[in-house]
């Protein structure tokens, strides 16, 4: 079944000179329940756009986004917002953490805006979410009191807890270092996995994209499958083929 | 269940407030100081207002009597001379049908008495008076007591000498019960009972407060050129309908050529005691004002340049789903919040320290009967305490509402 659906999505901005900038050209790209989709692309090639469209952060300049059976193009501000923060949970790449607040108060955050027992029990809900990320014994630490790789996972928690059906991760790993981000994408991959709720992630790293079972790369505001066993095996050679997928070289 | 599902928001909401307040408690603390500080000083005006209102009254009190006194006063156009005792004995028969709970003749100025002192026989000042006089007229002794209507009895009449005249006899406590002598008419010895107070460093008349009925037995009679006034204290709610009537019974039957006047004499019936008296209040609510706007300004300023660290916060909340609304609600009721608690600090600062009976004497030295705390003064502070939140919370809450998310989250 498909969750979220984008149906010839065009996105520009009006630079201060009056010029428009086209960020995405006519994106089409469903994902269904339990997907696990990678986006990879150079930077400024539209990513982070895509992404806070399909969270329903931002909204198409042209074309449709369908999340399930409702198009979202007339929906009003306070409906988006309760219904983002009801089926989309995101995973960001500098984990943005409430300061000041701890790993308990940070991951029950998003139930505050929920309702009945799931705004009443936030903090039992809170834990356990913790403790399924095994930071059981860090819940009443402040993010800058843990590491890196912590931090990240709380914000795998805080994207969780509510259940969502779409995990949104901005370049999850990109604060990390290698083998921190290998943990932390098996664990998100792990609980999506668990909950059934679909995954994008928008990466640099390669491997981090592989462990999709889709994907895509962004280029100049096209969006094209991509065949990533190529893009390894250039990666594994010289520079210029390192590269590969950041100029945008042919599958 | 029901309720739980609308309670939500508005909890959540709440809590948020709270949790924010409680994050940056060292801002929230310093940018409170001012509030509270305003909003006691705001409510401290309003309760001295309250307590200067009483000094004046009392003040005004002792001259003109307490709320509602009625004067009555008679006089003769015809050069007869005057009976006060047919007036005494007019005014009794008539007010037996008002029961009236205190009265008092005076003749306060009119009359001297021949005091032996020192350095020979002196003509003193005096002032005649029954007994309900000083609660009519809120006096209070430096020493000694007032006469009471038993003291008509005694053999030797009782006087009550101002704190001059005590000096000039040297200051014998009442409790070794000096006396005076007088020659003349009134030749005798009268007992001194109490000492009454100097009204300030410029009282220096001798005095001497005589009952009305010593000095009219030991004359036989008032001298008729002499002018007698009738107080009475009436309820302050019948004042208005008893004054008329009350003139009309005693100018009734009334024989030519004799006048009786009618007349409210208390500072109630000026206008004037009201208008200083709002002025004070005016003037001193219009600086508080002042002080709480600056405490306000401090506050949206303090608040707006927090709002600039908050920006990426409100982005991920909204990126979770708080509706703009809620993100609204939520930063204008930490100021709301800040500002009541911050509020409420200072209106009990201020009573505590009003409640002191040592800041009351050493603020308003001679004040008689402390008002309690007013409710209305504490009241003031915390709606000004609340509208000060709301009007410093407004402006950071609309530029929250302006945050756009995808800039916030990337900020």
């Amino acid at each position: 079944m498909t969750l979220v659906s984008l149906r010839g999505v065009a996105k520009q901005v009006l630079l201060p000179d009056d010029s428009r900038l086209d960020i995405l050209h006519a994106v089409d790209l469903d994902v269904d329940a339990g997907d696990h989709v990678s986006i990879v692309g150079r930077s400024g090639s539209g990513k982070t756009t895509l992404l806070n469209i399909l969270g329903l952060l931002d909204s198409p300049s042209a074309g449709d986004v369908w999340f399930g059976d409702e198009s979202t193009l007339t929906m009003r501000a306070g409906r988006l917002d309760r219904m983002r923060g009801a089926n989309v949970g995101f995973v960001f790449q500098q984990f943005n953490l409430l300061a000041g607040r701890t790993a308990l108060e940070n991951v029950a955050m998003p139930l505050s805006y929920a309702s009945g027992a799931s705004f009443w029990k936030r903090d039992a809900l809170a834990a356990a979410m913790l403790d399924r990320v095994g930071l059981s014994h860090r819940m009443s630490s402040l993010p800058d009191r843990l590491s890196g790789g912590e931090q990240q996972r709380v914000a795998i928690a805080r994207a969780l807890v509510r259940n969502p059906r779409l995990i949104l991760a901005d370049e999850p790993t990109g604060a990390l270092d290698v083998e921190t981000g290998a943990s932390v994408m098996s664990l998100l991959d792990e609980v999506a996995a668990e909950s059934g709720a679909a995954l994008v992630t928008i990466t640099h790293d390669l491997h981090v994209a592989a462990r999709a079972r889709r994907h895509y790369r962004l280029d100049t505001g096209v969006l094209q499958p991509v065949d990533l066993d190529h893009a390894f095996a250039a990666s594994t050679h010289a520079e210029p083929a390192a590269t590969a997928i950041e100029s945008g070289a042919p599958e | 269940m029901t309720a739980r599902f609308s309670l939500a928001p508005a909890a959540g909401a709440l809590s948020d407030a709270w949790s924010e307040l409680r994050v940056h408690k060292l801002r929230v603390l310093l940018s409170l100081i001012g509030i509270a500080v305003a909003v006691g000083a705001l409510t401290a005006v309003v309760a001295l207002g309250e307590l200067q209102r009483q000094v004046m009254a009392e003040q005004s009190d002792r001259y003109g009597g307490r709320i509602a006194t009625i004067m009555v006063g008679a006089t003769r156009d015809d050069g007869a001379p005057m009976n006060w005792d047919a007036m005494d004995a007019r005014f009794e028969r008539v007010a037996e049908r008002y029961n009236f709970s205190r009265t008092s003749r005076i003749v306060d100025g009119a009359v001297t008495v021949p005091v032996q002192l020192t350095e020979g026989v002196t003509q003193l000042p005096s002032r005649l008076v029954d007994p309900d006089y000083a609660a009519m007229h809120r006096l209070t002794l430096l020493e000694g007591r007032w006469f009471v209507d038993e003291d008509t009895d005694l053999l030797a009449p009782p006087v009550v000498i101002s704190e001059a005249l005590w000096d000039m006899i040297g200051r014998v406590p009442v409790a070794q019960h000096p006396t005076l002598t007088m020659t003349g008419d009134l030749a005798g010895s009268y007992q001194v009972v109490g000492v009454t107070p100097r009204d300030g460093p410029w009282d220096t008349t001798p005095r001497v407060d005589l009952m009305y009925d010593t000095y009219r037995e030991r004359l036989g009679a008032i001298p008729s050129d002499v002018a007698v006034m009738r107080e009475i204290w009436v309820p302050p709610t019948i004042v208005d309908e008893l004054g008329p009537v009350l003139a009309m019974d005693l100018r009734a039957g009334a024989e030519p050529g004799l006048t009786i006047t009618v007349n409210r004499t208390d500072w109630g019936a000026q206008a004037g005691f009201a208008d200083s008296a709002l002025i004070f209040q005016l003037v001193t609510g219009a600086i508080a004002g002042i002080v709480l706007l600056l405490g306000a300004l401090s506050l949206i300023n303090i608040q707006l340049v927090a709002m600039r660290q908050r920006i990426r916060e409100i982005g991920v909340r909204r990126s979770f789903g708080a509706t703009s609304g809620r993100i609204f609600t939520s930063v204008f009721l930490e100021s709301v919040v800040a500002t009541t608690v911050a509020g409420t600090v200072g209106i009990v600062l201020v009573v505590l320290v009003m409640r002191s009976d040592w800041v009351v004497e050493l603020m308003f030295p001679g004040i008689q009967d402390v008002p309690p705390f007013p409710f209305a003064a504490a009241i003031t502070g915390l709606i000004a305490s609340v509208i000060v939140g709301a009007i410093a919370g407004l402006i950071p809450a609309l530029v929250a509402l302006r945050v756009k998310v995808i800039d916030a989250i990337r900020f």
